[in-house]
């Protein structure tokens, strides 16, 4: 048990300490709006396609589309 | 494959490649060629980044499952010529950072997959997608290694921007599971688990 969770308590104190720094905040966002979406799972065609739009992943000869 | 035809989505939804012992296998070598060809095509496409990635574990004992992804792959890029990452101008100096996971992505080992991305302004800079090295054995586990990844990118981020004369701080790192998000404020779960299981 331990040798698994020794490298998640290194990183909840990794984590911790740059919230507590400053550096960093997490926030909450809704799944519709999280764009890191489109590299985790084969999604349906219409929403990937948004998500590429939001991250910018466009036709490059006509972007204001 | 210069005439082939051209689909809308580099994967099929219900994609889930495993070792596939009982199919044909293929030359190692040719798919090897092809997987490094589209890794290199990932530094400017992050839209093939997931699928490319998948394909690439499977790079010792290659079989027709895996080739005929990889071949989709490219009927993909044969339709996505044009598209591309867009750098518009006058865009706030603003650092976000998208964390993300997917519990038990990999169905040979079990392991999660951490996915960040980076957006400043609206342009996207920085994504990742990576195999975890570790079994997580919740969702909140999987989402908070990688927050922790997300957090050493950002920092990594931030010097860059910093050496350029942005100073940037508190900067937001998005995660959709509120668990993982809690988790930073109380008793890590992974002290409270084995008094649990006792």
């Amino acid at each position: 048990m331990h040798s698994r969770t020794n490298h998640i308590e290194i990183r909840h104190h990794f984590l911790r300490e740059h919230i507590s720094n400053g550096t960093c905040e997490i926030k909450f966002i809704g799944t519709d709006l999280q764009l890191a979406d489109s590299f985790t799972k084969p999604l349906a065609k219409d929403r990937f396609n948004f998500l590429l739009n939001e991250l910018g992943i466009i036709d490059i000869n006509c972007p204001l589309q | 494959m210069d005439k082939c035809k051209s689909i809308s989505k580099p994967f099929s939804t219900s994609c889930h490649l495993d070792h596939d012992v009982a199919r044909n296998p293929i030359d190692e070598t040719k798919y090897r060629g092809l997987i490094g060809s589209l890794l290199y095509l990932t530094a400017s496409r992050p839209n093939i980044m997931f699928v490319v990635c998948m394909c690439a574990r499977f790079q010792s004992a290659p079989k027709e499952s895996h080739f005929n992804a990889a071949k989709r792959i490219m009927k993909y890029l044969q339709g996505t010529k044009v598209v591309g990452l867009w750098y518009p101008g006058n865009v706030s100096m603003s650092l976000t950072g998208y964390s993300n996971s997917n519990f038990v992505g990999c169905k040979i080992d079990r392991k999660s997959t951490s996915d960040t991305c980076h957006l400043l302004g609206s342009s996207l800079i920085s994504w990742q997608c990576k195999k975890q090295a570790y079994v997580a054995l919740s969702t909140t586990k999987a989402e908070y290694i990688a927050a922790g990844s997300c957090c050493a990118q950002t920092l990594w981020l931030r010097q860059q921007l910093n050496d350029f004369g942005i100073l940037l701080n508190k900067i937001h790192i998005l995660c959709d599971n509120t668990s993982a998000i809690n988790l930073r404020k109380k008793i890590p779960l992974c002290i409270q688990e084995p008094i649990i299981l006792k």
